[in-house]
């Protein structure tokens, strides 16, 4: 099974609710704009939770699945250079130290991006079997 | 008898009105004995009038004007007053609507040639993809135009552009005034806009109308490059979801930080780093964040069947149209000259005339890109890679966009030159080293080469250009660390800390959700059919008879759908 006529419906009702949701937003101040929100937002939830519902009949993937707290890692990894190089501009006015900062913040992230990750993904990729 | 009646009254009623005719004349010319006399005209106003009593008449004009002298004079000046004449303030009126209508035409005219790129993304992408796959591929090029524009109409634009007032090149932009902000160690800094939703209230203005149009196919730009990088395997669902939330969220948040008045930009006033992080036309903005952004998707969807073997070698997986990807480049190439020379958004003041330079910047890195990846291919596998060569036109085009408005044209060839080099690299060690199938080398072309082009504005800024005397609020030209600022080269170091930093973790949460609750990737039976029936049901070309794939691909097809 693939693109089928739920997958239009529900991301019809996305759109629709993502909509209203941002009319909520811009009307904030205002007595309807919190409605609006509280509506657009249940709305999303609802056509993201009828997509997981579909998505079992779809057939199964050419994925395998992969340790979640892994791609975390990585991800958190990467967070974290950016951090770093955030907090290095308050640490020192010194302009080579807040460049060696960034540097070191940059590194950090592509540790989690080029090496972290990739192991998680490729640790049970099923090109390996 | 009525007849004579009448015509004796028609003649006393037009005597009447010739006396009265006269008499109003006669009142107007007397001179008004009450009013004290006028001060005389001076030396400017007495030249106007001489000037509008020299303009041709509507007589003149009525013959018809073959050599174009006659047409666009004093006479087409609006007058505010009638009673008055023309006055220095209606002609400096005048000047001013001039000035902003130059700008306005020309950014909605870059912005029209950054739209038209939509067309060489479409080809260059469908080309290098299987023929199975090729109406998926196009359609996502075309949709993610439709997904792009409503989410960033909704909200991704006020997001953006909601605090970015103060722009006089388009008018000012005063409705564009407000930025949230936070209060670090008694700096304020920009986290996003907040007006702009639904281009209405204040913002249902002509130039926010203006920045709309050519800051939405920017967006849609970014938005595009993922669905390369992501091409034969990415679910059509996930694709809209994704790229949805990209425009209005992703995108939006990173180029208000550069573009909008956000953090970005704020780190020359506020930390005294260069001019703080510049971005003139978006090898970050735009291109690393959609790269950065391919990146992340590419590693959630997986690689294609048939990709890599089991001992990790990885297989080519040819295109199926040569002319597609070098016409799409082309394409680009053309675009490009509405993307970097139409970031100045205008051509009227505030040293705006600098866009001869951008272009010709444009033009030559895009050259030494071409340059870079034909000559190392060449050199590497003794053959003219057709792909490579576009890849590093684009690669160079990628790179400049950032420092097109601060280099000369040196320093584009320098940077189109490395940039050329660096995407053949970049591909290699992406498909051999991370294991990541990208098949059009998006994440490297838009991502690595974003990151050069963001990182060479740091080293050759050559601190020349002038665009109204500051750029981010901080007086002077910008410059690089090889012309005396070593300051501006941390200023773009904390962007691309943030773009792999931030960027990418934000697009990794967000669609490792979306592979949750939506599914990124078609089944294994779609995938070996091709994308084409079972997601779009029409094969791109239905009259063409395809060639089974090499023996590699079909081996490995056989066994996925056995398991």
């Amino acid at each position: 099974m693939a693109a089928n006529k739920s997958q239009g419906s529900y991301y019809t009702l996305f759109l629709v609710a993502a909509t209203v949701l941002c009319a909520g937003i811009f009307f904030w101040s205002g007595g309807m704009g919190k409605l609006l929100f509280v509506v657009g937002a249940v709305g999303v939830i609802a056509s993201l939770f009828g997509m997981l519902s579909i998505k079992s009949l779809e057939g199964k993937s050419a994925l395998k699945s992969s340790p979640l707290a892994m791609k975390l890692m990585g991800a958190g990894c990467s967070a974290l250079g950016w951090i770093i190089t955030l907090v290095g501009m308050h640490l020192t006015p010194s302009v080579v130290g807040r460049g060696i900062l960034a540097l070191i913040g940059i590194g950090v992230s592509l540790f989690g991006i080029i090496v972290i990750l990739p192991a998680a993904f490729n640790k049970n990729a099923v090109w390996k079997s | 008898m009525k007849l004579k009646e009448l015509r004796t009254l028609s003649l006393v009623l037009c005597v009447l009105a010739i006396a009265l005719a006269m008499g109003v004349a006669a009142y107007a010319q007397a001179p008004a004995a009450a009013t004290p006399a006028a001060p005389p005209p001076s030396p400017v106003t007495a030249e106007l009038a001489a000037t509008a009593a020299k303009a041709p008449t509507t007589a003149d004009l009525a013959k018809g004007d073959p050599g174009g002298t006659l047409t666009g004079t004093i006479s087409d000046v609006p007058v505010g007053d009638p009673k008055v004449g023309l006055t220095v303030g209606d002609v400096a009126n005048q000047v001013g609507q001039n000035k902003i209508a130059a700008n306005f035409i020309w950014t909605l005219v870059t912005g029209y040639l950054v739209m038209f790129m939509q067309a060489g993304f479409a080809m260059v992408e469908a080309g290098l993809c299987r023929v199975k796959n090729a109406n998926h591929t196009y359609m996502m090029n075309f949709m993610v135009y439709a997904c792009g524009l409503f989410s960033y109409w909704l909200i991704g634009f006020a997001i953006q552009q909601g605090g970015s007032a103060g722009n006089g090149n388009l008018g000012g932009l005063q409705s564009l005034s407000v930025e949230h902000t936070t209060t670090i160690l008694g700096k304020t800094w920009g986290l996003f806009g907040g007006t702009g939703f639904f281009l209405s209230g204040h913002t249902y203005d002509v130039g926010v109308m203006v920045l709309f149009l050519f800051e939405m196919v920017f967006m849609d730009t970014a938005l595009t490059i993922v669905t390369g990088a992501c091409a034969e395997r990415w679910k059509f669902l996930a694709f809209c979801v994704s790229s949805s939330l990209m425009g209005a969220l992703t995108y939006p948040l990173y180029a208000n930080w550069a573009w909008g008045g956000g953090w970005l930009s704020q780190l020359g006033t506020n930390n005294q780093l260069g001019k703080g992080y510049c971005d003139f036309a978006g090898s970050g903005v735009v291109h690393a964040v959609g790269g950065i952004t391919a990146l992340a998707v590419t590693m959630i969807i997986g690689p294609r069947i048939g990709k890599f073997n089991k001992d990790g070698s990885s297989n080519a997986i040819i295109g199926h149209d040569v002319s597609a990807v070098l016409i799409g480049c082309f394409i680009l190439a053309f675009g490009w000259f509405g993307f970097n020379p139409g970031s100045t958004l205008g051509a009227s003041a505030n040293g705006n005339l600098r866009i001869g330079t951008i272009a010709v910047d444009t033009m030559l890195a895009g050259c030494t890109g071409t340059f870079g990846a034909l000559l190392y291919m060449w050199i590497k596998t003794g053959k003219c890679d057709y792909s490579m060569s576009g890849n590093g036109l684009l690669a160079g085009l990628v790179a400049i966009t950032a420092p097109s408005g601060f280099v000369s044209t040196v320093g584009a060839c320098i940077i189109g030159l490395v940039a050329g080099v660096l995407v053949c690299l970049s591909c290699a060690f992406i498909e051999k080293v991370m294991k990541v199938d990208d098949p059009v080398g998006a994440v490297s072309v838009h991502g690595t080469c974003g990151l050069w082009g963001v990182l060479s504005v740091g080293l050759l800024a050559d601190g020349t250009s002038n665009y109204g005397g500051a750029w981010n609020g901080v007086t002077g030209s910008v410059t690089g660390l090889f012309y005396g600022d070593p300051s501006q080269l941390v200023a773009q170091l904390v962007g691309i800390s943030t773009l792999i930093g931030f960027v990418f973790t934000f697009s990794f949460l967000l669609n490792l959700a979306l592979e949750f609750f939506v599914g990124q990737r078609v089944s294994v039976e779609t995938e070996i059919a091709g994308l084409d029936i079972p997601e779009m049901g029409q094969l791109g070309y239905p009259e063409f008879v395809v060639k089974p794939e090499p023996d590699v691909l079909l081996q490995a097809e056989k066994q996925y759908a056995v398991a």
